[in-house]
């Protein structure tokens, strides 16, 4: 058996953060959702799903903190909801209205400059920004550095879930 | 002068160092994978960078001994200047390459006499891609000043020394704040191709890391198939995260239905709150013996500070039954490796474990006491 006494290698690393706030977030939703699985209807366990999903998202960005774009991207969505999406390309809000005239700006500078160097690899990047939270406005260098990050941050957060849900499960 | 500008010269690599170092650190993914695709970018072997990067005296490169005369006076007057020790050769060729340091040279020397000398050799790996260069930008750098802004070298003088020197493909500092890119032999120089090129390396470099990290794709060439590698990764940790959201939605009810609401609770401030780790171990032996109350002192000891499991006293009695009713084999144990990973995390939140510590005492009172009266009749 391990010795309880062993400490983390690092208590302050992104897996340690990710784990706090998702397991305060999961007794957030299980103490307002208290449901025996004999009550709960169907549309009542996909609701639960996805409240366990956006707060598994929302949880690993703030762990990641404000530093990375796609982290402020998902931060910001959960706290104003869908149908501020529309008014995405319209207004500016506050909290991303940098970001968004960041990314404008740079739309402008890359149609002066060559676009055709970049052509080959922007059907790709279509998808690639649908993917990425925040992707839409960013320049393809950024959305590369982004998806680096983003991919680490979903290892981290899939390994967590993973261990959580088969320490549940048992 | 020659001493103190020795010394000076190795405190600013020093320094140049560590505000690399945290430049790189604070733009880039995890240091082990830039290390890889740095070494990569680099064409040069390792210890002859570092030997030029440390080497304090007169460039060891032919190629740099004719310019590195001249050039080496004005940047020794700018280095006098700022205080800095960027005036030797080397430095200056450093100095060339990151100019935008020359406005902080004051703080950084300040803050790196401190600073050990032997930084690791990713560091100094990613300061020599310039350093088998030529100080071809020395005239550049005379002319710029102390602009930090991003820039770019003009590279009028970049053909001419570029022949002289070993006509090493054009480098890209790409994890700071600016770029310098060498103009190939016979390339064009006007700005928009040395952006374009500058952009290109950018995104190769990211692309690399992006291979790195995605398992499968460093044996794909051609960047569509890697774009999709990636899309096809990301997609697949996406839906990972949707079925273990399903499992944690289908668990948690679950975990309700084997115990009472009561100790539905506890197991889940007692799963956020890591005694649940402690217990495990405990477990077997308290089974065993059926006197819980040495086994739960030295348990105390063990998990939390003593105020806090003063109040628990009633508690532990009838935790340990509880938790027998979840199965916890020695399957389970591979899973407190991570919940031990968050120990760290727990360890900070004392403040929260008393709070709900107590709320557990005032909910469980009356089956501690169901559970006492049970342990004494063993007793």
């Amino acid at each position: 058996m391990k010795n309880p006494q062993r400490s983390p290698t690092n208590p302050g690393s992104l897996r340690s953060r990710f784990t706090q706030v998702f397991l305060q977030s999961l007794l957030r939703i299980r103490k307002h959702n208290p449901t025996s699985s004999s009550s709960s209807s169907h549309g009542e366990f996909l609701k639960r799903c996805r409240r366990v999903k956006v707060a598994a998202y929302v949880s690993m960005a703030r762990a990641v903190g404000t530093r990375r774009a796609w982290s402020r991207a998902t931060l910001w969505r959960a706290r104003n909801g869908e149908r501020q999406r529309n008014l995405l390309y319209g207004r500016c809000s506050k909290s991303n209205s940098r970001e968004r005239s960041l990314g404008k700006r740079k739309r402008k500078k890359k149609k002066k400059k060559k676009r055709d160097n970049e052509e080959h690899s922007f059907g790709h990047a279509k998808k690639l920004q649908k993917l990425v939270p925040g992707g839409e406005a960013m320049d393809f260098c950024c959305l590369l550095d982004e998806t680096a990050h983003y991919i680490k941050c979903l290892i981290t957060q899939v390994k967590v879930m993973r261990s959580i849900a088969d320490f549940y499960s048992l | 002068m020659e001493p103190s500008s020795l010394t000076l010269a190795g405190s600013t690599d020093a320094a140049l160092e560590s505000v690399l170092t945290e430049e790189i650190r604070s733009l880039m993914a995890p240091p082990p994978e830039s290390t890889s695709s740095f070494t990569a970018l680099l064409e040069l072997p390792r210890t002859r960078a570092i030997e030029l990067l440390h080497s304090p005296e007169a460039p060891n490169s032919p190629g740099v001994a004719v310019p590195g005369g001249p050039a080496g006076t004005p940047l020794r007057r700018l280095g006098g200047d700022g205080g800095g020790g960027f005036a030797l050769a080397v430095g200056s060729d450093l100095a060339a390459r990151y100019p935008a340091l020359f406005g902080e040279k004051n703080d950084s020397v300040e803050t790196s006499s401190q600073k050990v000398k032997s930084e690791p050799l990713t560091e100094s790996d990613s300061n020599p891609n310039s350093s088998p260069q030529p100080l071809v930008s020395d005239p550049t750098v005379e002319n710029k000043g102390q602009r930090p802004t991003k820039r770019k070298d003009r590279e009028k003088k970049a053909k001419a020394s570029a022949k002289k020197s070993k006509n090493e493909s054009s480098e890209d500092a790409e994890e700071l704040p600016y770029v310098h890119v060498r103009a190939r032999r016979g390339q064009a120089t006007d700005s928009h191709s040395l952006a374009e090129r500058a952009r290109r390396e950018k995104i190769n470099a990211r692309m690399k890391l992006l291979q790195e990290l995605v398992p499968g794709c460093s044996k794909i060439s051609g960047t569509a198939s890697v774009l999709d590698e990636i899309i096809n990764h990301v997609q697949s940790l996406q839906r990972q995260v949707e079925l273990l959201s399903m499992r944690l939605a289908a668990a948690n009810p679950r975990v309700d239905f084997n115990m009472d609401n009561n100790f539905a609770e506890n197991m889940s401030l007692v799963d956020s709150n890591f005694p649940s780790m402690v217990m495990p171990f405990m477990w077997p032996e308290v089974q065993v013996n059926e006197s819980r109350q040495p086994y739960h002192q030295q348990w105390q000891f063990n998990s939390l500070p003593q105020p806090v499991w003063g109040r628990e006293q009633d508690n532990h009695n009838f935790i340990t039954p509880e938790n027998s009713l979840l199965s916890y084999d020695s399957p389970a144990n591979s899973d407190f490796e991570y919940c031990l990973d968050s120990w760290g995390v727990i360890q900070f939140s004392y403040e929260q474990i008393n709070r709900k510590l107590e709320v557990l005492v005032v909910v469980l009172s009356l089956h501690s006491r169901a559970t006492e009266n049970g342990a004494m009749k063993v007793d």
